[in-house]
């Protein structure tokens, strides 16, 4: 799949009426998002690269074609998770048990207090390569996939495939649609008190005690269709040119345009 | 979850199939059965596994190191969800910011200790939709450290109903790298009572269903056979004793059959996620209400729900297990 995006950075004291004429514009009320995410990133044994010399075992094609393999790229990626405002600043559901190492779900409840629980928290493994380079469109291309993982703690899954926690923030924001264009326009909290947790975050912060991440408050605008075949250069071609289409009609207030493609690089290093 | 045993006879220069043969050897074994198909399955696993192993300096300078494997498998009789089982991380991963509480691997496992070489190993279920898109995703961005191996799949299996056992039967086709038979794979599924049906299976909002979903979908009626147990009947040494003792049974079947292979039956971690699940049930039962009321949480993400995201992992686990090959 291919995510194709156009961005805007929108002032916080333009935020309000910019979702007003985004509704206006696609004709639905905004949906709000809170959105937990985890970088993760791509690791590999020490001392594994360029570790290949010449040797009788193998044929050259094959050496080439192993240190192409063994010298590719290793990547972040995202795991990501929808939450909802009341999951922030409450407690842990009741649990004495905390030995339990499986997935404890039932539990006395109390409606009044609501709880968040991580051991139920859905997931989703979102990865985005780093934009295409080269591509005579004026947008922001990148080859993406995104798949379901299941609930709860996703570390020792990822762990095992190879990829280990760096850290977490939350995206909050809101989401149209004008028709195969989603329109997100959303900003990034962090965690208050530094970054010392080495896991996720069991329980989360009371939602006013986020840190913007921008001082300013502002916010980003992303206009982005997913196209399912990235080869099919026509529908490439048609989804660029909805995006032109949005970008026109979005001139007056603000300005969509190509974000700098190292800006978003997802290459670990 | 049924408990299971699964077989798997490598095909040899003189017999690609063993497939006529178990057929006879049930026939000849079970006068009384009426040997006629009930239903198709299929399989397909994909093997991948750590670079290291394809380094040439790994098998001469030092020891070689103990290979890590990643198995994605999909079975036609467990449509909801795919497997995902991947060997853990030899060590806790050197990662600056290192944790010392990730490194504890899971409870021991009483029914059958692990004693294989290999390091344990990860399961992991995914939604259909997510399967393909993983394994497309570890081979694009992993690359440096996961190599794609093999594929193998069972395109025409066949399923008996032999008195209270489902036997499947198949042939087993590698497709990547090249193709070539590798063998003949039998689950045998234990269709009997069982402790082990009898614990409910949790729903999504925490609440659980009493025999529902239980008894799979053998003929042989759980539900009928009046196993209906309170929680605090049933104990996790329990479990252990039932799929020992439904594990004699299938080697008893099996045995009757004459017919030599290799066997995946208490293999390590069988039967964690159903006592995972009893220790929910229990845990649920000892709280007054059990309803646990998240409305309003992103419903449009709930599309897709796995109304038991773990089941059939035991049957996952004996297929990969003889289906892990070497290479």
């Amino acid at each position: 799949m291919h995510e194709q995006s156009l961005f805007a950075s929108v002032p916080v004291h333009q935020h309000h009426e910019l979702l007003q004429q985004l509704a206006g514009l696609t004709a639905m009320q905004p949906r709000h998002c809170l959105e937990r995410r985890l970088i993760f990133k791509a690791y590999r044994k020490p001392g594994m690269a360029g570790r290949i010399g010449a040797s009788q075992d193998l044929q050259q094609g094959d050496l080439q074609r192993l240190n192409k393999m063994l010298n590719g790229n290793m990547y972040y990626t995202q795991v990501v998770g929808p939450v909802s405002e009341s999951d922030f600043g409450s407690t842990a559901p009741v649990d004495q048990d905390t030995q339990m190492a499986g997935m404890d779900d039932s539990k006395p409840y109390d409606p009044s207090s609501p709880s968040y629980d991580y051991e139920r928290q859905p997931w989703k493994l979102e990865f985005r390569d780093i934009p295409e380079a080269g591509t005579r469109s004026a947008v922001t291309s990148r080859l993406m996939s995104s798949a379901t993982l299941p609930r709860g703690d996703v570390v020792e899954a990822m762990n095992a495939w190879g990829y280990h926690f760096i850290t977490e923030y939350v995206v909050e924001g809101d989401m149209f649609v004008l028709n195969d264009i989603a329109i997100f326009l959303h900003r990034v909290l962090h965690y208050p008190g530094g970054d010392e947790s080495n896991l996720p975050r069991r329980q989360l912060p009371a939602l006013k005690d986020m840190a913007l991440f921008e001082k300013s408050g502002s916010y980003v605008l992303q206009a982005f269709t997913i196209v399912q075949d990235g080869s099919n250069q026509e529908t490439m071609k048609t989804a660029s040119q909805h995006l032109f289409g949005l970008r026109e009609q979005l001139k007056s207030a603000v300005l969509l345009e190509q974000a700098d493609r190292l800006s978003l690089d997802t290459r670990a290093k | 979850m049924p408990i299971t045993g699964v077989y798997f006879i490598p095909s040899n220069p003189n017999a690609s199939t063993a497939l006529p043969v178990i057929t006879e050897r049930i026939r000849a074994a079970f006068p009384n059965e009426e040997l006629t198909p009930i239903g198709r399955w299929g399989l397909e696993q994909k093997l991948l596994r750590d670079t290291q192993g394809l380094l040439p300096s790994s098998n001469s300078n030092k020891k070689p190191s103990n290979p890590r494997y990643m198995q994605f498998l999909s079975l036609t009789h467990y449509p909801t969800h795919g497997f995902i089982y991947t060997s853990e991380p030899e060590k806790p991963i050197p990662a600056p910011n290192q944790n010392p509480n990730q490194a504890v691997p899971g409870p021991a496992n009483a029914i059958a200790p692990d004693h294989s070489p290999s390091p344990p190993m990860v399961m992991t279920t995914i939604p259909p939709s997510s399967y393909g898109t993983l394994f497309q995703h570890f081979t694009y961005a992993c690359q440096p450290f996961w190599s794609h191996r093999l594929t193998l799949t069972v395109p025409n299996g066949i399923v008996y109903e032999v008195g209270d056992f489902r036997v499947r039967l198949g042939d087993v086709r590698q497709t990547f790298p090249t193709a070539r038979v590798r063998g003949t794979v039998v689950e045998i599924e234990w269709c009997g009572p069982s402790v082990v049906e009898a614990i409910p299976v949790d729903r999504e909002d925490g609440s659980f269903d009493v025999g529902v979903g239980a008894g799979g979908d053998c003929d042989v009626d759980v539900g009928g056979v009046g196993i209906d147990l309170a929680s605090s009947a049933i104990e996790e040494s329990d479990i252990d004793a039932e799929y020992a003792a439904t594990a004699s049974l299938i080697r008893e079947f099996w045995g009757r059959l004459g017919v030599e292979a290799r066997e995946a039956i208490l293999i390590p971690n069988v039967g964690r996620e159903v006592k995972d699940r009893l220790r929910r049930w229990k845990k649920a039962g000892s709280g007054a209400d059990t309803k646990v009321d998240r409305t309003g949480s992103v419903v449009g993400e709930r599309a897709e729900e796995d109304p038991d995201p773990w089941s059939g992992a035991d049957v996952a686990r004996q297929f990969m297990e003889v289906l892990r090959f070497n290479r």
